[in-house]
């Protein structure tokens, strides 16, 4: 029996799909997985260095003889690999008291690290737009006609308690209610910048999280900034710190490709060696 | 100035590689030996690879390897709790293991799923690997068989999908792919079967390191312009994408194959300086694109960027800023989707850039196949345009562009738009922007990136959204189907009505296509008629957000 | 009287070089007052069932309904007045089509009143009305009478003022048999009888197919056309989706931000109606989609004004594609006659014998060579012209087919010139020496005329054909436009390679009988070209309907005109060249309009984008770079400029955009120069100067 021209396209489309799992699905990885047990192929392979970890105790404080990481989305847990995903204008907190309900935005985040590196450090943790115990400064600023008009009410919004400037064009700010979308009450979000240094002492990578929340490098100005923690926790010279530095420091492939970056978990593991 | 030197390099790279392996990939299609592994294969599928076939055969030859290729997906990842190295993880859900299905066999590659708590390393490798291939090849095939039709004069016949197939996969990915895995290894890209290994951190906490046949799958991904990470994090996951020189090799391997067909285009129709003229819009295109993303990156405010002192969230320390956003653009220009970055949390402009790069409809230089038949279609309505201008009836290489060709080449380019469009409308109607992680036009961005991202077979994302719902999981899966096969559909329509033509001789009064001018032509109607169409939505979404 | 006798050599006798001359395609005049005169028609075409036809058009028309209804339901100056112009917009298109119209009205009108009620008198004698007449019919038509259909001469001759449709004063003779025996309906027959074999069927008339042309009823849509009708379909799709599927993010935005304070562009519910109409008004090809039909009826008329018929606007489109010309080569290429260049004397004859006895010979010959040969003894030997009758004892004698000479017996001279063979036997002398003169001359594409005095040769006129002035650069030109040109002739080949060269044509066709030129027509054509060429005998047929654009002479029979597709009411060969520009200016005038069209776009984005969204988001504002002054201003200048911009260009798509032939890539450069990057700017222009009027108006 003549089987019919639309079945005979599905049988060959079925049975090349079959030969095509067979080759590509089956024997070419499993060969390579066969080849990545050859000495000297694969060395790295797996290697634990190449993914980050937390050097923090349990609970989640910094631990001060260990260089620490960038912060992780996903507290460097290799089953749930992601970033932030907060937008650039993320800058309004939810604020409850139920943690639950309450989400930080991502400029509270940065700002609220960067409070905490610039203590754990030693050094000036303030960044433009943030306040001085950590937030984001954010007021809602409610005019009369929306965009226009003479300004009626303004709430700084990430805080409930004090609001990081008494007034705000001649109006009193006021602090946040939990659970008040100011937005949506027809205020206009307006970050404040503030008069932090331009270029903050805490750097970028020390105050963000990675794409992967696996990142294993932290940068060598962010590794500067801590080395004379580590050599005064560690009893050790600051120059011998800053010689671990450099050796567990990746420079541009080539001179061009890339960022330098030190790997944090190689450095803490010379520095236990040491 | 480092980050330069890493584009041009790109550049080169690309310029040194464009001959030579175009000349190869022209070789490969046009050959006529069949050697024994081939012959094997065809034999196994059951096909006379001396049959040509019209274009209604290609196409449903390709629609037939794609369904079943969706139906046997579908259903591997709906009982992978049962099969080898399942890890333990239970089956795919029904829309997610739709939405996974669809989106790897139409090479978009879109993961509504977190890869390393969801899929088992079997599918990985013997369900979703195969499709990083096989999928890429259809794309190549489609554009092979429009080719044919620009070159042929008077047939009907666009070569054999089954043969087109097995070639591409066989004689171009499979070994560059083998050649890019070892390369992957040696840099520690992961290749294994573990299920993970339980270790302990410096401080004492437990962690769990995965691993998996990775590289053998990265190569293919990129390759393919697939997109689809082994992990969520997807090219920053340091097992993915270990050092900044893979990073480098990861884009080049993006760009490898749709930089290079249109050297085999120009091969096929006999003229190499219409290979150049198509590879030029697609460069001018690009290193455009590729220049704003780096410089809105860099430079492009925004209130947390300016917090920071530079726009690092979501970006991995060796990459870099350049380095991310270089990959951001190179894998949204091309239809691949791969992420060494997170595109979410980019500066509002940078952000927009992915999404234009998209919304030009992934042709500069697209997709592996889809990037070339695209911009080809844009050529023709170019050229539609142009031939007016000079005073004939419009031509493209000697092929009369009449109502015919025009009623495909406008349909092929009303698909995508209408899918997008459509889709974010319908997604604030029916309130399911809801699940969009971000507020106001962020928010926006996030609904209308899913969209354009679904609907051009991109797969990459402003992740932030929640997309594993029922509705998302459907209305995107839908978007990519439809956004994959209607215009491959229209695409070997119109190679079979070119094919059928007798070419008209050239002349001095035949509209130059080759030329600086109308090179400039076919890059500005790209602009203007594609991605202009956006510019509404994008100025409630990204460029709000940005002029702020 | 020539060796080689060319079909074509008497008929264009004396007829002036025309259309040699470069002529810049003549623009119609627009008066003014058409507009007015077209302003109730543009009313009428509101009507949405001829409107739906123009789908850009539709869409604005449905668009104005849309918004007189929200106008109406919720007044105010903003909307009226955008509403008055988006109305505006369809009839300025409405107008476009109707002036495009009008024109043709005016030459129907007077076409029908020269086919007045005629009566036709059938052979057997009895009177029936002109309109019975079926084919076949047999008419007898006399001096004074208008013929009452068109057909063929059967008997008889008569001179026929066909002034009517050629709008040529000059009577024309029609005779029986041969290539002159077509007559039209509705011409006068100034003298004489004829009798008339009706060949058309009733109401099929060339006049009324004549009239229905001009007059554009029944326009059929070109291929090209339909092409460019997708293209437009599809981007009002396009921009008619992305104007739809904003609402729910505009609405979502505006929500979102609560501050933003309702406006005229965009409330709680989104943007508002009039103002999306208006987006989507501007977006979608307007000024193409309003011009288009214009355009097409505007380049049939360019070519009625030429006195050239298409029979279709499909030839017209072909006219502009052809890429071989099939020319002949008397009357288009070379002047109808050949004319005396030369007296080559044989050894030992005095030259100025040769001259004088040539004179005489050709005193009382009253052909154009007979003239150039008394001509040339006067300009170059100093020969006077004498009067045939007042030399004393002269006897001429005439030329005839049977003796191939003529000349002059005075007293025992007996001088005659002609073909060298008839000479050469009369005299009954021969040598090698003569031999060798003709030889040469014919080998130079010219015509021997051996000139003897009784027995006795004394020399050759060297008889040439005169390529036309201006030719050679002609065909340079369509060389360069990409058309080779071919020259059709039954000369032998090696004088047609002479004249080929001479004349710079890329190709020859010696010796060509109608079947060699279908034959040429068909390879071409198998080559992908497409052959243009001119006809006018009935052997002329079968090549006139193969060839893609076939021009049929008004001279010529019933059944060339009937197998061409386009009729040169003129009968001028050179027209064919006319003809192909015309063509591709039609196309070009549409590319140039499309290209505009869309180029507009981007100033009318930067315009009404920030202008709707500007009030939600302020930031937005930076995109309004033409700083305009309000959002009710900017919108309304962009819908302004649109409708405006139809009424510009409505003379540029009746006259067809400049057209210089060049090459392709010259082409595109001016006109992407021009249209592309014009289309540009003039909008940014436009729009602010607009803008820099509205904001006077209180309250916008």
């Amino acid at each position: 029996m003549r089987i019919p021209s639309w079945l005979a396209q599905h049988v060959a489309a079925l049975r090349a799909l079959l030969v095509f799992t067979v080759l590509l699905g089956i024997a070419y990885p499993l060969v390579f997985v066969g080849v990545a047990k050859i000495p000297g192929i694969s060395d790295q392979s797996g290697d634990l260095t190449l993914i980050g970890q937390s050097f923090t105790d349990a609970d989640g404080n910094p631990v001060t003889k260990y260089f620490q990481s960038r912060p992780s989305a996903g507290g460097y847990d290799p089953t749930a690999t992601g970033a932030s995903n907060l937008g650039p204008e993320s800058v309004v907190d939810t604020l409850s008291d139920d943690p639950e309900e309450a989400s930080q935005s991502l400029l509270t985040q940065v700002c609220a690290r960067s409070l905490a590196i610039g203590k754990l450090e030693g050094v000036d943790g303030s960044r433009p737009f943030c306040t001085a115990d950590g937030v984001g400064a954010v007021l809602a600023v409610f005019h009369r006609d929306g965009f226009t008009g003479p300004i009626t009410r303004v709430v700084a919004v990430n805080q409930t308690d004090v609001p990081f400037v008494t007034t705000y064009q001649g109006v009193t700010v006021e602090p946040a209610t939990n659970g008040e979308d100011y937005q949506a009450l027809g205020g206009v979000i307006t970050p404040i910048r503030g008069d932090a240094p331009a270029d903050p002492v805490v750097p970028a990578d020390a105050v963000t999280a990675s794409g992967s929340g696996l990142d294993p490098q932290i940068s060598p100005a962010y590794a500067e900034l801590q080395a004379p923690r580590i050599a005064r926790e560690r009893g050790i010279s600051l120059d011998r710190v800053h010689e671990l530095i450099e050796q567990n420091t990746d420079g541009r492939a080539l001179g061009f490709m890339g960022e330098p970056a030190v790997n944090v978990l190689k450095l803490n593991l010379a520095l236990d060696g040491s | 100035m480092a980050g330069w030197i890493f584009v041009l390099s790109l550049v080169a790279a690309i310029v040194a590689v464009y001959r030579p392996f175009g000349d190869y990939m022209y070789r490969v299609v046009t050959g006529t030996r069949h050697n024994a592994v081939e012959r094997t294969v065809y034999k196994a599928v059951g096909v006379d690879p001396q049959a040509g076939q019209t274009w209604g055969v290609y196409a449903r030859s390709v629609l037939a390897f794609s369904a079943v290729s969706l139906l046997f997906l579908y259903l591997f990842l709906r009982v992978q709790d049962k099969l080898w190295l399942s890890l333990g993880l239970p089956a795919v859900t029904d829309h997610i293991a739709w939405n996974t299905a669809v989106s790897f066999v139409t090479n978009t590659n879109w993961q509504a799923y977190s890869g390393e708590s969801t899929m088992g390393h079997f599918v990985q490798m013997a369900g979703l690997t195969v499709q990083n291939f096989v999928s890429a090849s259809v794309g190549i095939a489609v554009a092979v068989a429009l080719m044919r039709g620009f070159a042929a004069k008077k047939k009907t016949l666009l070569g054999n999908f089954w043969v087109d197939l097995t070639r591409i996969t066989l004689r171009i990915l499979l070994p560059i792919c083998v050649l890019a895995t070892l390369i992957f290894m040696v840099a520690g890209v992961v290749q294994n079967l573990s299920g993970g290994t339980d270790v302990t951190t410096l401080t004492g906490a437990a962690q769990h390191v995965t691993g998996g046949p990775v590289a053998s799958q990265e190569a293919i991904k990129e390759l393919g312009t697939n997109g689809g990470g082994f992990y969520n994090a997807n090219s920053a996951h340091p097992f993915e994408n270990p050092t900044t020189w893979t990073n480098w090799l990861q884009i080049f391997l993006i760009l490898l194959i749709p930089f290079s067909l249109p050297r085999v285009f120009g091969r096929m129709v006999g003229q190499n300086r219409q290979g150049y003229a198509i590879a030029a819009v697609m460069a001018i295109l690009a290193i455009g694109s590729i220049a704003l993303t780096v410089a809105f990156e860099n430079h492009g405010g925004g209130t947390v960027p300016q917090a920071v002192g530079s726009a690092m969230e979501g970006k991995e320390t060796r990459y870099g800023v350049t380095g991310s956003a270089v990959f951001a653009a190179a894998t949204t220009l091309t239809s691949t989707g791969a992420v060494n970055s997170f595109h979410d949390s980019y500066t509002a402009l940078g952000g927009m850039m992915p999404m234009v790069n998209m919304m030009l409809g992934e042709v500069a230089p697209g997709g592996t196949g889809s990037g070339l038949y695209g911009m080809l279609i844009l050529a023709v309505i170019t050229v539609f345009v142009a031939g007016l201008m000079v005073g004939r009836t419009p031509e493209y290489l000697g092929k009369k562009i009449g109502a015919r060709e025009m009623k495909l080449a406008s349909l092929y380019f009303l698909v995508t738009p209408i899918l997008v469009l459509a889709g974010t409308a319908v997604a604030f109607a029916t309130g399911n922007n809801t699940t969009a992680l971000n507020l106001g036009p962020h928010g926006l961005s996030e609904v209308l990136y899913a969209f354009t991202s679904a609907a051009n077979n991109n797969g990459s994302a402003f992740a932030g959204i929640t997309v594993n719902t029922g509705w998302w999981d459907t209305a995107l899966g839908l978007a990519m189907l439809l956004g994959r096969f209607l215009p491959l559909i229209l695409v070997l329509a119109l190679a079979g009505s070119l094919a059928k033509q007798q070419p008209v001789p050239e002349s001095e009064g035949t509209l130059p296509t080759h030329q600086p001018l109308f090179v400039g032509m076919v890059a500005g109607v790209t602009v203007v008629l594609v991605a202009l169409t956006f510019l509404p939505a994008l100025a409630l979404g990204p460029l709000a957000e940005g002029l702020s | 009287m020539t060796a080689v006798l060319d079909k074509h050599a008497d008929k264009h006798a004396g007829e002036p070089a025309t259309g040699t001359a470069q002529k810049p395609v003549k623009a119609g005049l627009i008066d003014p007052k058409q507009f007015g005169k077209s302003l109730p028609d543009a009313l009428r075409k509101l009507d949405p069932r001829t409107l739906w036809r123009n789908p850009v058009m539709f869409i604005v028309e449905v668009g104005a309904v849309f918004t007189t209804v929200l106008s109406i339901a919720d007044p105010s100056l903003f909307a009226w007045l955008i509403t008055g112009w988006l109305w505006l917009t369809v009839i300025f298109a409405n107008l476009a089509e109707a002036v495009a119209e009008g024109r043709g009205k005016a030459q129907a009108a007077a076409l029908r009143s020269a086919k007045q009620d005629a009566v036709a008198i059938l052979a057997d004698g009895t009177e029936i009305a002109a309109t019975q007449l079926k084919q076949g019919d047999v008419v007898v038509v006399e001096a004074g009478q208008i013929i009452p259909g068109d057909g063929d001469v059967i008997e008889g001759i008569a001179s026929v003022d066909e002034s009517a449709i050629t709008g040529e004063s000059a009577p024309v003779i029609r005779e029986s048999g041969g290539d002159r025996s077509a007559v039209t309906g509705g011409t006068k027959v100034l003298s004489d009888r004829i009798v008339v074999r009706i060949t058309q069927k009733p109401g099929e008339s060339f006049v009324d197919r004549m009239i229905a042309l001009v007059e554009g009823a029944n326009r059929q849509k070109t291929p090209n056309e339909i092409a460019l009708n997708i293209l437009l379909a599809a981007l009002t799709v396009i921009f008619l989706l992305a104007v739809v599927t904003l609402q729910p993010l505009a609405i979502f935005s505006k929500a979102y931000q609560a501050a933003a304070p309702d406006t005229s562009a965009i409330d709680g519910n989104g943007v508002t109606g009039i103002v999306l109409v208006s987006l989507l008004v501007c977006l979608i090809p307007t000024t193409i989609g309003a011009l288009l039909s214009a355009i097409g009826i505007a380049g049939m008329d360019r070519l009625v004004q030429r006195n050239v018929l298409a029979m279709s606007g499909r030839a017209v489109e072909a006219a502009g594609d052809v890429s071989t010309l099939l020319l002949d080569k008397t009357g288009t290429i070379t002047l109808g006659n050949r004319q005396a260049s030369e007296l080559v004397p044989l050894n030992g004859v005095d030259p100025q014998d040769l001259a004088d006895a040539a004179q005489l010979a050709s005193l009382a010959d009253e052909t154009p060579e007979g003239r150039s040969v008394v001509v040339l003894a006067k300009n170059e030997y100093g020969i006077r012209e004498r009067e045939p009758g007042l030399i004393g004892g002269a006897t001429f004698v005439p030329f005839t087919a049977q003796t191939r000479m003529s000349g002059v017996d005075i007293g025992d001279r007996k001088i005659r010139k002609g073909a060298a063979a008839a000479v050469i036997k009369w005299t009954g002398s021969s040598s090698a020496e003569v031999d060798a003169i003709v030889g040469r001359i014919s080998d130079q594409g010219g015509t021997p005329l051996v000139v003897a005095e009784n027995d006795r040769i004394l020399g050759v006129i060297h008889l040439k054909d005169v390529v036309k002035a201006g030719m050679k650069a002609r065909f340079d030109e369509m060389r360069r436009m990409g058309i080779r040109t071919v020259m059709i002739t039954g000369d032998n080949p090696r004088t047609a390679a002479a004249i080929a060269a001479e004349a710079g044509v890329d190709d020859f066709l010696a010796e060509a009988t109608p079947e060699d030129k279908l034959a040429l027509i068909k390879k071409e054509q198998q080559g992908g070209r497409l052959v243009a060429m001119t006809g006018d005998g009935t052997n002329d047929a079968p090549a006139l309907a193969q060839a893609d654009v076939g021009v049929a002479m008004n001279t010529g029979t019933s059944a060339a005109k009937e197998a061409g597709n386009m009729v040169d009411l003129d009968s001028d060969p050179t027209k064919l060249i006319e003809i192909v520009e015309i063509g591709k200016q039609l196309l070009i005038t549409r590319g140039a309009l499309t290209t505009f069209s869309i180029a507009n776009d981007i100033a009318k984005y930067f315009a009404i984008i920030p202008a709707m969204f500007a009030a939600v988001y302020p930031g937005l504002d930076t995109l309004n770079i033409m700083r305009l002054h309000s959002p009710g201003s900017a919108i309304l200048s962009a819908v302004v400029f649109n409708a405006i911009v139809i009424v510009f260009l409505i003379p540029l798509a009746l006259r067809g955009v400049r057209y210089r032939p060049s090459s392709a890539s010259a082409l595109l450069r001016r006109n992407l120069l021009v249209y592309g990057l014009g289309g540009v700017i003039a909008p940014f222009l436009g729009i602010k100067l607009i803008d820099l009027f509205i904001q006077l108006i209180p309250g916008i």
